[in-house]
């Protein structure tokens, strides 16, 4: 008999390499505003957190209120409120895209790419508009 | 830029890759080392590099990226071309499968320039300055760009990829109307070279339990089959948070299909059964 032994037994001597994955795959815009939908849901989520402050505060008074305020109106706490309004924008465009993909329509590879970039001229114009509108209010 | 079809190379590349660690997630026996390099022939005046992964099942060594530099002027034009110059006239070790060379047989299929497609449908001068060969993203590697599918044959074998019917077996063939075989187009031509499993995001992080994109095309193929009779069966095989619901319909399985199909589709459509048959 061949004392070689069967291949099962070379492969427990050392485990197979896994060939790279995210390390090497390219970018592409499908995956690319897979994960932004994430992350944007993520900062949502921590800015809801910020929002019940705000109302808190708001509820508590208006010496409480005016701290909380002076953060926000900050420079710092401005440029988080735009990341935040922007986040909306994107997770909301986004959701529509999934709402669609749910009824089995826009699957055609051509749609695919126009929707999603659509989502993003279509967040970043929402978000412009909203910021100028409120500055103009705000005067 | 829009992408008409998935043949089609982006003209414009704004990242090569994601910007995570070199070795982010990657055990110490995948990390992957530097090679060596293998000079084109003297004389040779049109030369291209590629970086190809390696790897020797026999030798203790890590994985490592060699470079090789093809002669294009004694070389046919497509990728696969290039591997077997290289494999004929470098290096006779470098190990891939293939065989029908003209995208039937999904053999040849793996990692060029970040993407998953295969070897024999893609140009050499679609690639870049220095291409980048890959195996297969995400699969445990026998040898260089030789992957271990067994896990995805597996996976395949789950969802019964035959025809379930209880009714008696007819005299001739069991028959279809043009309309109903027309709802298989699209998914009947899945040749299981699996780069669409392979370059699925979802996949590589829950690969043990998420079906994946081939299967589940699979599974709509036979979901879609009028001849078929166990619908509620498959559909119970199917209704799992992890088998089916990985899916976060991320797409990139519809960006990478070499034979054009949808497999991104062919998931949205057994998530619309499951939702009706509920209904």
């Amino acid at each position: 008999m061949d004392p070689k032994p069967p291949i099962s037994d070379m492969t427990v001597a050392r485990p197979r390499p896994l060939s790279p994955n995210i390390q090497i795959y390219r970018p592409q815009l499908t995956s690319v505003l897979s994960i932004a939908n994430r992350i944007t849901g993520v900062m949502l989520s921590l800015g809801a957190v910020g929002l019940v402050i705000w109302l808190t505060a708001a509820a508590m008074g208006p010496r409480v209120y005016g701290e909380v305020h002076a953060v926000i109106a900050s420079w710092g706490g401005r440029i988080i409120l735009f990341g935040f309004t922007f986040a909306f924008f994107m997770h909301l465009c986004g959701g529509i895209r999934h709402l669609v993909w749910d009824t089995v329509h826009g699957f055609e590879l051509r749609w695919i790419y126009i929707s999603g970039w659509a989502v993003v001229v279509g967040s970043i114009a929402l978000t412009w508009v909203t910021w100028t509108v409120s500055l103009l209010l705000a005067g | 830029m829009i992408i008409e079809s998935s043949n089609q190379v982006p003209r414009v590349t704004l990242l090569k890759r994601f910007p995570v660690p070199r070795n982010f997630k990657v055990t110490p026996q995948s990390r992957i080392e530097k090679g060596r390099k293998w000079a084109a022939p003297a004389g040779a005046s049109r030369t291209k590099t590629f970086e190809i992964y390696r790897y020797d099942p026999e030798s203790e060594a890590n994985p490592r990226i060699d470079l090789f530099e093809v002669d294009l002027d004694d070389c046919g034009p497509m990728v696969l071309d290039a591997l077997i110059w290289i494999k004929n006239k470098v290096d006779s070790t470098l190990a891939f499968r293939r065989s029908c060379r003209e995208g039937v047989c999904g053999s040849c299929a793996m990692n060029m320039d970040g993407t998953n497609w295969l070897a024999c449908t893609r140009f050499i001068s679609d690639m870049s300055k220095t291409a980048t060969i890959y195996p297969l993203a995400n699969l445990p590697i026998i040898k260089d760009l030789v992957p271990d599918t067994t896990h995805l044959f597996a996976q395949y074998e789950m969802i019964e990829p035959w025809l379930h019917a209880e009714t008696p077996t007819p005299e001739k063939e069991r028959l279809q109307s043009p309309q109903e075989r027309s709802n298989l187009d699209g998914y009947y031509e899945c040749i299981l070279c699996f780069c669409c499993t392979s370059g699925c995001p979802s996949h590589w992080w829950n690969g043990d339990r998420f079906l994946g994109p081939a299967a589940l095309l699979q599974a709509w193929r036979w979901l879609a089959d009028s001849r078929d009779e166990a619908k509620e069966e498959r559909l119970d095989t199917l209704e799992d948070p992890f088998r089916l619901y990985r899916c976060h319909t991320i797409l990139n399985c519809t960006r990478t299909c070499p034979k054009g199909l949808n497999p991104g589709k062919a998931i949205a459509e057994i998530k619309k059964m499951v939702i009706e048959r509920e209904a």
